[in-house]
């Protein structure tokens, strides 16, 4: 796995570093962070607060770009681009989704999928409906596109924002804490989707403090004050499934 | 053109998220808006009307009044007492217009005054048009029933009248006037003609309290004058206009014996001169409301660029959001700058209806002539879409420029 050949990685980074500067004090939050990620992988990174997670992320999802180092993106070199070429970026080949949803609240969950179609140059008028309908169908949404935010559950909600990241077929879907705000029953059907994603071929990378959670993908990084410290194959994974057979289910637990 | 309209379409839906702070927001546009295309169609309105009152005395016509106006407006002569050229104009220079003048159809000679007018025992206050049989065509003087005076009656200095419809009402109330004796200063005069009504004038007056008798009697009888007030001509055509005007003060000049290096004793004017004057009067009154309009949408602008900014600040999260999913700088500042449009040409169309509203009702409740045309509205839906772009820019740009993962974090 960490044998990225020629030409195949989804991912390629190279001793990237970042540092912030808060007035007078630097922040180290990177230094110097090397990572390949191959297609269909499902990879966690692991770490204490300021192990420097988030920055990795908002680099990882081109957000921010890396004051040193290099970041190939299927092949692409994106650690240089300016912002608008890396709003195309973002637009084209990621896709987020955060812990706490971050859905229009105004709009319905068609609207929300459709947003990135929206920014997007590829998109024609006659299956852009298609796409919504597919990206909710995939995560099991079906029959919920005209539902507003305020009127869905927090897992329905995270539920809107996967089908959002997935809509414009991202070459990876980067997610940040996606259980932290959801029960545990909530949770892990949000990774039974995870893992069905990825058994379908998507590339898959969450960021997450549970190691429960992390259990459920087949390589967890862990980093610790800006570097990656040990990693870790999972050989069986946990898989979701099973494990919302052995937990109550919502209706048991409303009949107590 | 198909992410144009998305756009309008988010801007519609977030304005209609916070309903009556989009209109608080869009009232100051409303006011300056319509306020300037109410005050401008009163104005055309005004304009039109007084056009039409000025050409229903009769169509292209040259005044000729006595004194040099270019002068006067120095005003020593004036101050001093006396008009030098005021016995000027005779009878004469009327009829030496109209026969040696190419481009004169017709000049009549005119004294007006106002008189005390009265019949038995009851009487009125009328403006006395005397002048000769001319009159009847120059001053469009519809005879109702009877006759204009002839030239006979001009030449005999008979002691004849026509008279107007108020004048009728009020001395002889339901008596058939025909053919009836009047006073008029005390001299006796009879009835022979009636005037057909013609309502009042843009000032008010009463264009039916008037009387007319042949100008000689009138000089002879009434007022002791071999001069006159003023020559009404009549131009051929309105192209002919000026070249009638150069004509007649050519034939003045000739017939008053004025040497080259001595100024007109008379000032000649023409329709399109006094209509100018009144275009001039009422570009003075559109440009005060104009400015007044000016302040208010400087205002409205202002208001709108207040709410963008609070609403760039509401909306920082939602500025994350789309710029993670791929929104450019630009896709940002074009949606709120439509935003900001979207309020203030709502905020513009708002008002051109409350003014056609306000316009309609003047124009049937009130004396107010009011004129709706296509101009001041058109100027204010590009005034408000300027406002709108000028006052946006800035609250867009910020939403532009903000960074994502900060936007991302913002609660």
């Amino acid at each position: 796995m960490e044998n990225c050949r020629e030409n195949n990685c989804v991912i390629d980074i190279t001793g990237i570093s970042k540092i912030y500067r808060l007035g007078k004090i630097q922040v180290v939050a990177l230094r110097g962070v090397d990572l390949k990620i191959m297609p269909g992988e499902f990879i966690a990174i692991m770490g204490p607060s300021g192990s420097g997670k988030s920055t990795l992320m908002n680099i990882l999802g081109c957000l921010d770009i890396p004051d040193s180092g290099k970041y190939l993106l299927e092949n692409t070199d994106v650690s240089k681009l300016n912002d608008n070429q890396l709003a195309e970026i973002r637009n084209k080949k990621v896709g987020f989704v955060f812990q706490t949803f971050n859905l229009l609240s105004r709009s319905n969950s068609a609207q929300n999928v459709e947003l990135p179609l929206i920014y997007s140059k590829r998109s024609f008028i006659k299956n852009r409906k298609k796409m919504i309908i597919d990206s909710l169908d995939s995560v099991g949404l079906t029959g919920w596109e005209k539902h507003r935010p305020s009127e869905l559950s927090g897992g329905q909600r995270q539920r809107v924002a996967i089908a959002r990241a997935l809509v414009n077929d991202p070459s990876i879907i980067l997610a940040d804490e996606p259980t932290g705000n959801l029960d545990s029953v909530t949770g892990e059907e949000i990774m039974a989707i995870f893992q069905k994603l990825n058994r379908e071929g998507k590339t898959i990378l969450i960021v997450t403090h549970e190691l429960d959670i992390a259990r459920h993908t087949n390589r967890v990084i862990y980093l610790r004050d800006g570097l990656i410290f040990r990693e870790e194959k999972i050989d069986s994974p946990l898989n979701a499934v099973e494990m919302l057979k052995s937990m109550p289910r919502l209706e048991d637990r409303i009949k107590g | 053109m198909k992410r144009f309209w998305e756009s309008v379409k988010i801007a519609f839906q977030s304005l209609a998220a916070n309903k009556l702070r989009a209109f608080l927001t869009m009232l100051g546009i409303i006011i300056g808006v319509g306020a300037v295309v109410a005050m401008m169609s009163i104005g055309y309105g005004a304009q039109e009307s007084v056009i039409s009152s000025v050409q229903d005395i009769g169509s292209n016509l040259i005044i000729v009044v006595p004194g040099n106006r270019e002068e006067q407006q120095q005003g020593f002569e004036r101050m001093l007492g006396e008009d030098k050229d005021k016995e000027a104009l005779k009878v004469e220079d009327a009829a030496m217009i109209e026969k040696d003048a190419v481009y004169i159809k017709g000049a009549a000679p005119a004294i007006l005054n106002s008189s005390i007018v009265s019949y038995l025992n009851k009487n009125n206050r009328s403006s006395v048009y005397a002048s000769n049989e001319k009159a009847e065509d120059i001053y469009n003087f519809d005879i109702d029933t009877g006759k204009f005076y002839s030239s006979s009656d001009v030449k005999n200095a008979s002691n004849v009248a026509v008279i107007g419809q108020t004048v009728i009402n009020k001395i002889f109330g339901k008596i058939d006037p025909l053919g009836k004796i009047i006073k008029i200063d005390g001299k006796n005069f009879t009835v022979i003609g009636t005037i057909k009504p013609k309502g009042t004038d843009q000032f008010g007056n009463d264009q039916d309290n008037a009387v007319s008798i042949p100008i000689t009697t009138a000089q002879r009888k009434l007022y002791g004058i071999d001069y006159i007030n003023m020559i009404i001509a009549q131009s051929t055509t309105e192209e002919d206009m000026g070249r009638a005007s150069e004509e007649v003060e050519k034939i003045l000049r000739k017939a008053h014996n004025l040497r080259a290096n001595e100024s007109n004793d008379f000032t000649v004017q023409n329709q399109t001169q006094l209509l100018d004057i009144l275009g001039t009067i009422t570009n003075i009154f559109t440009i005060t409301i104009s400015s007044i309009a000016g302040i208010a949408l400087l205002v409205g602008g202002i208001g709108i660029m207040n709410i963008m900014l609070v609403s760039v600040t509401e909306r920082t999260r939602e500025i994350g959001i789309r710029k993670a999913v791929g929104a450019k700088n630009k896709d940002i500042l074009f949606q709120f700058l439509t935003e900001s449009v979207v309020l203030s040409i709502t905020g513009g169309i708002a008002g051109i209806a409350f003014a056609v509203i306000v316009s309609l009702v003047l124009n049937r409740f009130t004396i107010l002539t009011t004129s709706i045309s296509a101009f001041p509205i058109i100027l204010a839906l590009t005034f408000s879409t300027v406002v709108g772009l000028f006052f946006g820019i800035y609250p867009a740009m910020r939403a532009a420029r903000l960074n994502p993962i900060e936007a991302l974090r913002y609660e």
